[in-house]
C-alpha cells in the first residue's frame, strides 16, 4: 500500500474514538442531512436512515479503537458512500429483486474508494470473528473475555475460581480454537486476498 | 501437536520463552509458511478479543451517547402501526373529534408547550475549556439548577451574548424570571445573531407569567425573517 498523508478530518475519527460529543454533534450537523436526504430520496424514511447512521458511526468508533482507521480522504465523501452502501445492501437484503451496487465507486476517487474498502473490510472480519466466538464453548468464551477484560491472568483466575496454570492454558488454547476456525473458514481466505 | 503451537503462540507472545526458545521459534516462523500465517491469525485474533472486550465499556457509553445525540436530529421514531382499513381510521377520527368537542375547551397556550429550547453547542474541539463544557452539558441535561452557577462562571471571564442566551433560559426555567427578562433585554439591545432568540425568550417569560398580552406585544417585534418565525405565528394565533 502507498504510504498516503493522514487527512486533517482525522479529528473527526479521533473524537469519535474519544466519545467526544461535539464532534458527534458536529458530524450530525454537518455530515448526515446528506445522507438522510439520499435514503429518503431511494425507498427509506427517517428511522431507516437514523439507523444506517448510528450503524456506520459505531463501525467507525470500533475501527478507530481498533487502531486500524488512518483517514487518508475528507471525511465527508468517506462517511456517505459508507452510508450508501449499507444502505444499498440493506434494500439489497430486503427486496427480491437485486439492486446493483457494483458501479457505486465509479463517482468517487480512489482515496475514499480505498478507504471504504478497508472500512468494509474490518467490518466483514469482525462479523465472521464474532460468529466464530459464538462457537465457543460457554468456559471458553468466559476465560476470553476475562483474560482481555482483567489485568492480570492471576485476576482471572481468582475470577473464576480456578488455578493460574488452567486460564494461562486455557486462554491459548482457546485463543487458538478461534484461530482455526478462522483460518478455515472460506471467507477468512477471501477476505485475506483483499488486504492491501 | 496443534495444541503446543498454540501454547507455544502465547507463551511467544508473553515473553516467556528462553532465549534459546525464542530463536528458535523465530527459525521455524521464518521457514514455515504456513507456521507463519497461523500465527499471524493468531495475533489478529488476539487484536480482536482485545477490541471486543477491552473496549466493551467505552463502547458502551459510546452508543449511549451516541443515541442521545441522534435523538436531537432525528423526529421520535414511528410506532410501529398495525395497518387499519381507511374505513376504521375514519370512524376512529370520527370519535376523537367528538370527544374532543366535548372534553376540551379552546385554551390558552402554556409556556410548557413552547420550551423545547435548543440544546447549546458552546465548545470548539481542542479548546479545552472545561467549565464551559460543564455549563452546556447542564443544560443539554435540562438540569437548569446546575448550569446557573456554571453559566455565571463562565460569564465573569468572557462575555458572551450566546452565553448569556442560554444563562438566560436557565434562569427561565428556574422561574428567576426577572433577572431572565434582565438578560434578554440585554442581548436584545445588542445585535449579536441571538437578538432574535432574546426577543422570542422574552415573549416566552410573559407566556410563563400568563401575560398574554405583553406576549402578544413582544412576539411582533420579531421580524418575520426570524429562523424560527413558525413558532412565532403558531404562538401569536393561539393568543388571537
Amino acid at each position: 500500500m502507498i504510504k498516503t498523508q493522514l487527512h486533517p478530518d482525522q479529528y473527526l475519527i479521533e473524537g469519535l474514538a474519544n466519545n467526544d460529543s461535539a464532534v458527534i454533534h458536529s458530524i450530525y450537523k454537518k455530515y448526515v442531512p446528506k445522507v438522510v436526504s439520499y435514503i429518503r430520496n431511494n425507498s427509506g424514511d427517517e428511522d431507516q436512515a437514523q439507523d444506517v447512521v448510528q450503524e456506520i458511526m459505531i463501525l467507525l468508533f470500533n475501527q478507530a479503537k481498533a487502531g486500524k482507521l488512518q483517514l487518508t480522504c475528507p471525511f465527508d465523501a468517506y462517511f456517505f458512500l459508507l452510508c450508501k452502501r449499507k444502505w444499498l445492501n440493506e434494500l439489497k437484503k430486503s427486496s427480491n429483486k437485486g439492486v446493483t451496487i457494483s458501479d457505486d465507486f465509479t463517482s468517487v476517487n480512489e482515496p475514499t474508494e480505498e478507504m471504504v474498502a478497508q472500512t468494509e473490510l474490518f467490518e466483514e472480519k469482525q462479523q465472521l470473528f464474532d460468529a466464530m466466538f459464538q462457537r465457543l464453548g460457554e468456559k471458553c468464551q468466559e476465560v476470553l473475555k476475562w483474560s482481555f477484560t482483567l489485568k492480570s491472568m492471576e485476576e482471572v483466575a481468582q475470577k473464576l475460581n480456578v488455578s493460574y496454570a488452567y486460564v494461562r492454558k486455557k486462554k491459548s488454547l482457546c485463543t487458538g480454537q478461534l484461530t482455526q476456525w478462522i483460518q478455515e473458514h472460506s471467507s477468512f481466505k477471501t477476505l485475506k486476498k483483499q488486504e492491501p | 501437536m496443534k495444541e503446543e503451537i498454540y501454547l507455544l503462540f502465547d507463551q511467544y507472545l508473553q515473553g516467556e520463552l528462553s532465549e534459546k526458545d525464542r530463536l528458535d521459534f523465530e527459525k521455524q516462523l521464518s521457514e514455515n509458511a504456513e507456521l507463519k500465517s497461523e500465527f499471524e491469525t493468531f495475533k489478529e485474533v488476539q487484536l480482536q478479543l482485545e477490541t471486543k472486550f477491552d473496549f466493551a465499556v467505552d463502547r458502551e457509553t459510546f452508543e449511549t451517547n451516541l443515541k442521545n445525540i441522534s435523538r436531537d436530529y432525528f423526529k421520535p421514531k414511528k410506532a410501529k402501526l398495525i395497518s387499519m382499513k381507511p374505513y376504521v381510521y375514519m370512524a376512529a377520527a370520527t370519535v376523537i373529534l367528538l370527544l374532543g368537542l366535548f372534553l376540551f375547551h379552546p385554551s390558552e397556550p402554556k409556556f410548557e408547550d413552547y420550551n423545547q429550547f435548543e440544546n447549546a453547542y458552546l465548545t470548539e474541539r481542542g479548546e479545552g475549556l472545561e467549565l464551559v463544557k460543564e455549563a452546556e452539558n447542564a443544560f443539554n441535561a435540562k438540569d437548569y439548577k446546575r448550569a446557573i452557577p456554571l453559566f455565571e462562571a463562565v460569564l465573569k471571564e468572557k462575555q458572551s451574548a450566546e452565553i448569556q442566551y442560554f444563562y438566560g433560559i436557565s434562569l427561565l426555567e428556574n422561574n428567576r424570571i426577572k433577572q431572565a427578562e434582565a438578560e434578554f433585554n440585554q442581548i436584545k439591545s445588542g445585535n449579536s445573531v441571538y437578538k432574535n432568540k432574546a426577543i422570542y425568550a422574552l415573549a416566552l417569560a410573559k407566556l410563563k407569567q400568563k401575560d398574554y398580552k405583553s406576549c402578544k406585544e413582544i412576539l411582533l417585534e420579531i421580524p418575520s425573517d426570524y429562523e424560527h418565525y413558525d413558532k412565532v405565528q403558531e404562538l401569536l394565533d393561539k393568543l388571537d
